[in-house]
């Protein structure tokens, strides 16, 4: 390989890109993965494995980089499209028409349920979020928005604004004002700020990062009755729950309930190009918003050339093969492999929760995530604890993966439950008296802990012969 | 031969009504209006063809965005092979390409500047910038100058004066906008409650509008008497566009974060960047992963990237934007000399050049003129009677006449 990044490290090579890594980018954000043994280098990335560029380990990718990989990591056909894009394509001019933009956009709003048929063309999960707010305030004329507790839609000003984790916001306030946030899955709650002022409500089906939890049949569409009641939009964030994930081709899907406006990115550009989409329905206020407003909200780099050609051929793909098939199927025998998983080691494990592959177990104590991510690594799973609720460990493997690799999956993750075991022999008493409980959950403190026993390891590790 | 014309213009007629269908009918109508209703098949160095074969100079590059010209080829030959080496990459690791990349904008980039965080818009960049100054201050306010453009996330449109954004409702709270220029209005504005002074050193979008050298330097420091930091937003202005790699070294003054744009992959990749000192960077030391960017960084992406930073450096093509760009200038200037009753002024820096008409119409006729006459340009966005003359930074002599002569011809037939 060129540019210095060999498809092979050493140790040293590695400590030198960490060097790098935290000299230039974050030397928190090395401690903080270094800590779990999550500091892996990626290399030969296909379908629902990576290998690690110093041991040369084949681990399973249980994250996708938050779902992103849905049609399986370095998909040959999707490459395929890229290089040819290659030939004649580049960004193309932002704002400028092209065959690639209209193609794409208009065949994602045919794969949209109901009438959301029209479609603004973005850059990212965060972006489209943005677009999707100032679509709803703009066209309703009201300013306020309902959001989730837990919820986590982006770090750009409106996302953040929208995220329910305080740890994302503090240290930036003060935010957009009139986002009320409300727990996940508590109608009543939305019920009693719904009014006139409210322009949008905005979720996610299935948070993601706040822990897999799944939206209730009932919640969706009690909602939707409140915002029919209230002229409120009501938004999906798929951007992780989209393109076949939870074992349809929108969450949505589950519920029967079609929200006004959707936005979503991350698998739409097979992991290899970014792109990212508003849809919403052809519906008044909304159409007759963008038609007097039609550039309310651009993003430059968002439905590129490029971009629409790879995800026009992720489109292809996912409806050719319909991978969420493999996503209901194969997620039905990983969680029911994690549920037996569960019912063996009750006195750690909470719940086993999730559709298709997009599944959850949720730890008895915070600092059980932090420390199982830690085994599974050394099991050759890579996965991590969710962003928002860190006891809850994620599991988004590619949904093209076979019945082979979920056993194989499974097995893994049953051997690193067994090696956690042993670490939660002291611990777990521990954990009972709640000021040492703080200290295990304190992020801080895990970190300097585990980077001291990753010292150590390295250390010892430098003493022993290469084989 | 007909048949082919006729599925041409089948294939534009059908783009066309599917655009009206899906993006929206006004949009189109916009499109039309600035002579830009035609189907955009590739670019090709510092042309861009469209589906009917037809190529213009392309002066709009995607607003100074493809700055080492279309689809650059060199560029596009790594890219392809990129492909097979890696992907996006999963966004929280460590990469080694990401490492690699920012220790590259670090060394490219003048000063002392070091550290990088990587976006994919520019609004999701200066978002970024804002949050790494109210944390690292601990301070909330943030105070720009007017006519500025920073993009469409929450804090960049909070800064921005862009029309229509009253109708986002309330936006983020604790920014002041002051007369650019005004030493002694940013000096009232600048106070021990300043997170940041955020402006682009050069309002492309408004007529290339910049301040007196004298300016910058008293901002900064106003920035370094106050404990705020200075952002720089060189978007439009940076990778050779005015003449040197960016704006602020013709200042002799130094930001505390840069934004950069597209350009950086010279518009082959969508990504941006925020650009910063090792000082602010202890703010993410102490806050791992709080704030992330799940396509930025992309691991494909940082390979394009160094292929087009690489590219920068062996061509320099700031040198070639400052020659041509000043005989450019110097021919427009003569012509609007020539055209007092069409053109008010012509300003700019090295390929960053602005021309203000009389009207907002007339600039829109401007460009459906000038695109029959095989010029690709836009008004701006900001100061909408101007038209922005931006080309590929590598285009030569003879393009430049040409540019020049078209120019020419269209304030003619206005």
């Amino acid at each position: 390989m060129t540019d210095g990044s060999g498809f092979r490290m050493d140790r040293q090579e590695r400590d030198y890109m960490q060097h790098l890594f935290g000299k230039h980018i974050s030397h928190g954000q090395v401690r903080y993965l270094r800590c779990a043994h999550l500091d892996v280098y990626e290399r030969l990335r296909r379908g629902a494995t990576f290998t690690d560029a110093v041991s040369g380990r084949q681990f399973f990718d249980c994250f996708s980089s938050a779902g992103c990989f849905n049609v399986g990591r370095g998909n040959e056909i999707i490459r395929d499209a890229l290089k040819c894009a290659l030939d004649g394509h580049d960004m193309g001019s932002h704002l400028l028409l092209s065959e690639h933009k209209v193609r794409f956009a208009t065949k994602l709003s045919s794969l949209c349920p109901g009438d959301l048929n029209k479609v603004v063309l973005c850059a990212s999960g965060a972006d489209a979020c943005a677009g999707a707010i100032k679509l709803a305030k703009g066209a309703t004329g009201r300013n306020d928005v309902i959001t989730m507790n837990k919820a986590y839609h982006g770090h750009e000003g409106y996302s953040l604004s929208a995220n329910g984790k305080d740890y994302y916001k503090e240290l930036f306030l003060p935010l957009m004002p009139g986002f009320h946030i409300v727990d996940f899955n508590d109608l009543e709650a939305v019920r009693r700020l719904a009014s006139k002022d409210i322009a949008a409500i905005v979720l996610e089906p299935i948070q993601g990062e706040g822990g897999i939890h799944v939206a209730t049949t009932e919640y969706i569409r009690g909602l939707r009755k409140i915002c029919d009641e209230h002229g409120i939009m009501l938004i999906f964030d798929e951007v992780q729950t989209g393109f076949g994930r939870t074992g349809t081709l929108w969450a949505m899907e589950h519920y029967g309930v079609t929200p006004d406006i959707m936005f979503t990115a991350k698998s739409i550009s097979g992991g290899l190009y970014p792109n990212g989409a508003v849809v919403y329905r052809e519906i008044e206020p909304l159409v007759g918003y963008v038609e007097a407003n039609p550039l309310f909200h651009t993003s430059h780099g968002g439905g590129s050339d490029l971009g629409c050609i790879v995800s026009s051929a992720v489109l292809d793909y996912i409806v050719e093969n319909r991978i969420w098939e493999n996503a209901a199927k194969a997620g039905k025998r990983f969680k029911e492999g994690l549920e037996r998983i569960w019912s063996e080691n009750e006195d750690c494990v909470k719940e086993v929760r999730g559709l298709g592959l997009m599944i959850g177990i949720e730890y008895k104590y915070e600092f059980i995530g932090a420390l199982m991510a830690d085994c599974l690594a050394k099991q050759g799973v890579w996965a991590v604890y969710s962003g928002n609720a860190p006891q809850v460990m994620r599991f988004q493997i590619p949904i093209t993966a076979g019945e082979g690799e979920i056993d194989e999956l499974l097995r893994r993750i049953r051997a690193a439950v067994k090696t956690m075991r042993w670490y939660l022999l002291p611990l777990l008493p521990l954990a009972k008296v709640p000021p040492i409980r703080m200290l295990l959950d304190n992020i801080h403190v895990q970190i300097i802990a585990f980077n001291l026993v990753r010292d150590i390891e390295e250390l010892v590790l430098r003493f022993v012969p290469k084989k | 031969m007909k048949k082919t014309k006729s599925a041409k213009k089948n294939l534009v007629d059908d783009v066309f009504r599917g655009a009206e269908k899906v993006f929206s009918r006004s949009y189109v109508d916009m499109l039309r209006a600035k002579g830009h209703d035609f189907v955009e098949q590739e670019g090709r160095g510092s042309r861009v063809v469209d589906a009917a074969g037809n190529d213009c100079i392309d002066c709009y590059t995607s607003g100074g965005t493809f700055n080492l010209g279309r689809r650059n080829e060199v560029i596009a030959g790594r890219f392809r092979k990129a492909i097979d080496e890696t992907d996006q990459g999963n966004f929280v690791m460590p990469s080694d390409y990401k490492a690699l990349l920012a220790r590259r904008l670090s060394e490219f980039v003048p000063g002392i500047l070091d550290c990088v965080l990587f976006g994919v818009t520019r609004g999701e960049s200066m978002d970024a910038a804002c949050k790494l100054a109210r944390g690292f201050t601990t301070r909330p306010e943030l105070v720009t100058v007017d006519g500025g453009l920073y993009g469409e996330c929450g804090f960049a449109l909070s800064l921005s004066e862009r029309a229509g954004r009253e109708q986002f409702g309330g936006l983020i709270p604790g920014v002041k906008t002051v007369p650019f220029g005004d030493v002694e209005a940013a000096r009232k504005a600048v106070t021990s409650r300043t997170a940041a002074f955020v402006m682009e050193p050069v309002q492309a979008e408004n007529h290339c509008r910049t301040a007196d050298e004298g300016y910058y330097r008293r901002v900064r420091d106003l920035c370094d008497s106050n404990g705020a930091k200075l952002i720089f937003d060189e978007t439009q202005s940076g990778f050779g566009r005015t003449g040197t790699r960016f704006f602020f070294e013709q200042l002799g003054v130094q930001p505390d974060i840069l934004i950069v744009g597209e350009a950086v992959t010279s518009g082959m990749f969508p990504m941006t960047a925020m650009v910063f000192t090792s000082e602010l960077k202890r703010f993410f030391d102490a806050h791992p992963l709080i704030h992330l960017c799940t396509f930025g960084g992309h691991d494909l992406g940082c390979l394009v990237a160094m292929a087009a930073l690489d590219e920068y450096d062996r061509l320099a093509p700031w040198e070639n934007a400052a020659v041509l760009g000043g005989k450019l200038m110097k021919d427009l200037c003569a012509l609007a000399a020539g055209h007092t009753k069409k053109v008010v002024s012509v300003t700019g820096k090295g390929l960053l050049i602005s021309m203000r008409l009389k009207a907002e119409d007339q600039a829109t006729r401007f460009c459906a003129v000038a695109q029959r006459e095989g010029l690709l340009v836009d008004a701006g966005r900001m100061d909408r009677t101007t038209v922005l003359i931006r080309p590929s930074l590598l285009i030569d002599q003879e393009d430049a006449g040409r540019i020049g002569g078209i120019v020419g011809t269209t304030l003619g037939a206005l």
